[in-house]
């Protein structure tokens, strides 16, 4: 077990570093750079050509394209992540900044899209068939349908604006000290985050749930006089959320790329808000940061999965 | 495990053997599959309905010009945001285009985008999956090293940052999304591969000499179809909605062609989406039932064509 | 407001200029011919743009400069006049064969909704004409100059821009036509000393008289075509009451006296006030922006202090100032007792630290850099060839700046010129200045300090005891990161989490006007959209 792990994470390392040099080199491809996101364009016409280009130099952006990449990854290596380009700071700093706001909210919309999913899922398998079981199916099959901004901006205008109950967005205002000081700030990004989980994972609960509710041991549990609802609650939930977890864990990272856009909806600072202003002004440093951030976590995520599947389920061998 | 060896050679009995052989076993294997996959794909009522939505909506958006009544470029100032009436079915934007028009139009960019990309990536992920799940060897492996590349990333964040490299435009969209596509179908066609490689039948065409091309394609192929199929209309659905969320980033097709993401982006003004229901709501409707047709389609398709998945 | 300035330019404009001195291409550029740049002025409808699209939040242009002192008599409004431009492309022989190129670099959405207006005017008189938006470097896209400024050809790739000028100083916006400065049209002969004129003096009638010649000339031949003039809005919500403290132009620092405003205390009885324009990431170097952002108007002051429209009228940090008769030597002496908001002194050597780093500083304002950079010894600082300018001198809290060519702006540079505490820059690089660590939370010497600094998230700014002109009512003032024309403002306003603030934005307007809480004051700007013309051949 050990050894797999080693050997997994031995081979993510050239792989990491193949996916950091393309993105280095697609990078360096696109016309433009950090200098020129920072002057307003209506300014353009007036600046001193020469002075920017000093700039460039003294930012290192004029020399070769070869030695920038080695300084990067020497840096990246020795755990020096390097400044963003456009206020010097230390990209260490930022994603101590932003990454607690992104996993709050994708661990907000994680905890609610298991919990009313597998509850879903599970209703909607022991109703098989009714009503009830379609309406779920078409409700959930709703809820990956609707654009996820559309939801927001709606949410914003029913609830924040309409009637008033939740803020506009943001995470925290000054004087919010604890964690329930912000809830109300929470409840919209990661209620509306969650929706597409939802849906995911009531489909997978109920699926399992069809599939551990005919199995041998449930039969028994019945035959023995046991009430159905125990039943169902005891043996059949737990069995039905194994893959469900499994599931989770490959959500993961989507989770924390596809706050991008509910963090922009709402406002939330996180990693995502912060991607897609570093690729608007062409921050490089912080751009190439966040995407192996993301690689990373999908990698690592993966292995976690492998090794909980294999712990679930003695039948997956590792290592093959 | 590359190709049987032929130990003796093939004589023309060998190749009317085979052809008789085909036949059979694919029109066969055909009726039956056909058979069943229709049946079972009519029998659910939702599929059928997306079905129908969802050809009510391409036939609506191909055939804009003579739906239209309205140009959906032309703006007219003395008529801008106006409610729906019987001239503007859907009312007119903030420069007086006809919606009705624009959302029609639109449906013709965003559907080529979400369908065109899904067929792509699908047919790109097809070729190099089934030969490379078959034939194995080196180009098997570089396949696979970059579809790991491709799919280590969660999707968003690397379609954005291939829009920063290769800039917005509509081309580039359909390309950006054929790159983060092609290998998720990649490798379920390739796995698929894999596990009937060792079937019977595959063994027995090998050792009639046929070609790992025409084995894998052929015959192997159509095996494979139904999985491929439910991925692409998945995919057509999840590249609606990015192309929708693009638009919203300010990171989509350029404003000056309409698509349905490039539509619903007025929403984002509060005094539109308070006042002017009819900008965003037709559209958004739109692109929710669209891919809700699309969803019910691929929910059908998985339900007739994988037995392990029984409602 | 709006309608009066609209009427006052009518009326100060007469009869059309008749017959243009050389109507015909100088060039392959069929765009060289005038007619056929004066046929797209008549084809585009800005009364009805204005008036619809722009929902009153425009004002049609006349002239680059919006006041009509600067207007010559008889200049050509160009209104709306679709068959006027049909005969002049026809006189221009102008076939419909070519497809002009428009770009742009506003990536707003009201901005797309003009261009598919305008194209559609264009349209309507025979010109084809397809837009997009500019990506990557804009910057390089817009400003190559041809190697040969008179026959070219263009170095952009593009046939018009649909850009702005927004300038402080009424020479912004006609420097360019300096030679070898102008990437769209080719040195035109007259113009050049004009240029020279109205940078060389600092009589206010002389300059005058250089834009009435400029403004006729440019008008005549349509060599750029204003489109119209932006206005700022300030908004103000009912809970803020600022004294009877003048109203002016929000993007730069004027004499608002933040400080005297007040604020209805909130249900905790404190007296909080929200805002927009914190920081994302990091606070700007004021010297780059002026006084776009609340941090750098109130947090740093400046040594001059100008009015809402921009004109000196005193010393702020400076407690007297004069310059001599020539204009060449420019001396003012601080307030006694003047401190930073960390309680140290502000010395005359910070202010001369702050100049010498203001000019090295690559972002600095236009305006600004051409007047540090007219000091005595600028050039020797800026090669490298000196640690200091030689121009500048001081003596106790007297700084005394020599120049070496007359700049025209000295007074206008130092109402926005905001020094530093130089003391946190030691060994600094000047070229690298915002990426100091100093603009995670900096320290200044306005009436407002900044007390908490939460990246992406607020910012809020307490009063400081020490101000100069008196301790600030308001108790807090919390700004949101959002900024004009980014929806998030309008919504925050709609939440009460605006309390102040002013946006640029049209489409912000009707919203803003539309809230019952909410007041907007129209403020007029020097910021002018218009068409660059591109009447180089192009390869």
């Amino acid at each position: 077990m050990l050894t797999y792990i080693a050997h997994r994470l031995l081979t993510l390392i050239p792989m990491v570093i193949v996916i950091s040099f393309l993105i280095y080199l697609g990078l360096e491809l696109t016309p433009g750079d950090a200098v020129s996101h920072m002057i307003p364009p209506d300014a353009y016409g007036s600046m001193d050509p020469d002075r920017l280009q000093e700039l460039r130099e003294s930012l290192g952006l004029g020399q070769p394209f070869f030695v920038r990449y080695w300084i990067w990854i020497s840096g990246v290596v020795q755990g020096d992540f390097g400044y963003s380009l456009a206020g010097g700071v230390p990209i260490a700093d930022i994603f101590l900044d932003r990454l607690p706001a992104t996993l709050e909210l994708s661990f907000a919309a994680l905890l609610i899209s298991t919990i009313l999913g597998s509850i879903l899922g599970t209703i909607s398998a022991l109703t098989r068939g009714s009503a009830t079981d379609q309406g779920l199916t078409v409700v959930g099959m709703l809820g990956v349908s609707i654009p996820e901004f559309f939801f927001g901006l709606v949410a914003i205008l029913v609830f924040a604006i309409n009637l008033d109950w939740l803020p506009v967005g943001g995470r925290t205002l000054p004087g919010y000290d604890s964690f329930w000081d912000r809830l109300p700030n929470l409840v919209m990004p990661a209620l509306v985050l969650s929706i597409m989980m939802t849906a995911g994972v009531m489909r997978y609960a109920r699926s399992s749930m069809l599939d551990a509710l005919s199995r041998d041991f449930i039969r028994t549990a019945r035959s023995k006089g046991m009430p159905e609802w125990r039943v169902n609650i005891l043996h059949g939930f737990r069995v039905a959320l194994t893959p469900v977890i499994v599931l989770i864990g490959f959500r993961l990272p989507v989770l924390i790329g596809g706050s991008v856009i509910i963090e922009q909806v709402f406002q939330w600072p996180g990693i995502g808000k912060e991607f897609v202003s570093a690729v608007r002004s062409q921050d490089y440093p912080l751009v190439m940061m966040v995407a192996l951030f993301s690689v990373l976590a999908v990698l690592i995520a993966s292995l976690i999965v492998d090794l909980l599947t294999a712990i679930i389920d003695p039948r997956v061998r590792l290592g093959e | 495990m590359v190709d049987a060896p032929i130990t003796r050679p093939r004589t023309r009995r060998d190749g009317q053997f085979d052809r008789l052989r085909d036949r059979e076993t694919s029109m066969q294997g055909k009726a039956k599959r056909g058979g069943r996959f229709l049946g079972k794909f009519l029998s659910n009522r939702l599929a059928l309905v997306g079905f129908v939505i969802f050809a009510i909506i391409c036939l609506m958006s191909l055939f804009a010009p003579l739906l239209a009544q309205h140009d959906p470029m032309s703006p007219n100032l003395r008529a801008i945001a106006q409610p729906p009436s019987v001239e503007h079915w859907f009312g007119t934007d903030k420069t007086g285009r006809d919606i009705f028009a624009r959302v029609l139009y639109g449906g013709r960019v965003s559907i080529l985008v979400g369908l065109g990309s899904a067929l792509l990536s699908a047919l790109i992920g097809v070729i190099i999956g089934v030969y490379s799940g078959y034939v194995g060897g080196w180009l098997d492996w570089i396949a696979m090293r970059v579809s790991e590349i491709f799919m280590s990333f969660p999707q968003i964040i690397l379609v954005l940052l291939l829009v920063a490299i290769l800039g917005q435009s509509l081309l580039n969209l359909i390309v950006i999304f054929t790159l983060t596509g092609w290998g998720g179908i990649y490798r379920m066609a390739r796995a698929r591969m894999l596990s009937i490689r060792e079937e019977e039948y595959v063994q027995a065409l090998r050792s009639f000499g046929l070609g790992p091309a025409r084995i894998a394609y052929k015959h192997m192929l159509p095996n494979a179809l139904g999985p491929i199929m439910v991925n692409i209309t998945l995919s057509t659905a999840a590249f609606i909605l990015q192309e929708a969320g693009l638009s919203f980033l300010g990171l989509g097709v350029p404003l000056s062609i309409p698509t349905w993401g490039n539509i619903l982006n007025a929403a984002q003004d509060l005094r539109v989406l308070e006042q002017n229901w009819w900008i965003w709501l037709p559209v958004g409707a739109t692109i929710s039932l669209f891919v809700l047709s699309v969803n019910f389609i691929g929910d059908g398709l998985r339900d007739a064509t994988d037995p392990s998945q029984q409602g | 407001m709006n309608k009066l300035l609209t009427t006052s330019i009518m009326a100060l404009v007469s009869a059309q200029v008749a017959g243009g001195a050389t109507a015909q291409a100088i060039n392959d550029s069929e765009l060289s011919d005038p007619r056929v740049r004066q046929a797209i002025a008549y084809a585009i409808d800005m009364e009805t743009i204005a008036e619809t699209l722009f929902e009153g939040a425009a004002i049609p242009a006349v002239g680059l400069t919006s006041d009509p002192a600067n207007y010559p008599d008889g200049m050509n409004t160009y209104s709306y006049d679709p068959e006027r431009a049909r005969e002049l492309l026809a006189e221009a022989g102008w076939d419909g064969s070519r497809t002009l190129d428009m770009v742009y670099y506003y990536p707003d959405e009201l901005t797309a909704n003009f261009m598919a207006v305008v194209q559609a005017q264009l349209a309507d008189v025979g010109i084809d004409m397809n837009y997009r938006l500019l990506e990557g470097d804009v910057g390089a896209q817009i400003g190559g100059v041809p190697d040969d400024p008179v026959n070219g050809p263009a170095v952009v790739e593009w046939d018009i821009l649909y850009g702005a000028r927004a300038a402080i100083a009424n020479q912004e916006y006609f420097n360019r036509f300096a030679p070898g400065q102008m990437p769209t049209v080719p040195t035109i002969d007259a113009m050049v000393p004009l240029v020279e004129s109205v940078n060389a003096t600092t009589d206010p009638e002389v300059q005058r008289a250089g834009y009435q010649e400029m403004e006729g000339i440019i008008n005549e031949g349509a060599y750029i075509l204003p489109l119209y003039y932006q206005q700022l809005y300030i908004f103000e919500s009912d809970r803020i009451n600022r004294n009877g403290a003048p109203y002016g132009n929000e993007q730069y620092n004027y004499n608002s006296a933040i400080e005297t405003w007040t604020v209805e205390p909130n249900e905790d009885g404190e007296a909080v006030a929200y805002t927009n324009g914190a920081p994302m990431q990091f606070f700007e170097v004021p010297w780059q922006n002026l006084g776009i952002w609340v941090h750098s108007k109130y947090v740093f002051d400046t040594i001059l202090e100008a009015d809402g429209a921009l004109t000196p009228i005193g010393g702020e940090l400076a407690e007297t100032y004069e310059v001599s008769e020539d204009g060449l030597v420019f001396t003012f002496t601080l307030q006694d007792g003047l401190t930073w908001h960390d309680g140290s002194p502000i010395t005359a050597e910070d202010v001369q630290w702050s100049i010498e780093a203001a000019a090295q500083f690559p972002l600095t304002h236009p305006v600004l850099a051409s007047t540090l950079s007219s000091i005595e010894g600028a050039d020797a600082l800026l090669a490298g060839d000196a640690d200091n300018m030689s121009g500048i001198s001081i003596d106790g809290n007297t700084v005394t700046i020599t120049f070496e060519v007359l700049d025209p702006n000295v007074f206008l540079s130092f109402t926005q010129f905001a020094p530093l505490p130089s003391s946190y820059f030691e060994g600094a690089d000047p070229l690298q200045l915002q990426q100091h660590e100093f603009w995670q939370m900096p320290i200044g010497s306005g009436p407002f300090m900044i007390e908490e600094a939460r990246m992406n998230e607020f910012t809020t700014l307490v009063p400081f005891p020490d101000y100069h002109r008196g301790e600030a009512l308001i108790e807090q003032i919390i700004a949101l990161p959002s900024a004009d024309g980014d929806a998030n403002l309008i919504r925050n306003a709609a939440a009460f989490r605006a309390d102040f603030g002013y946006s640029k934005n049209a489409t912000d307007v009707p919203s803003l006007e539309e809230m019952e809480h909410m007041t907007v004051i129209p403020a007029n700007i020097p910021y002018t959209r218009m068409f660059w013309i591109n009447q180089f051949p192009r390869n």
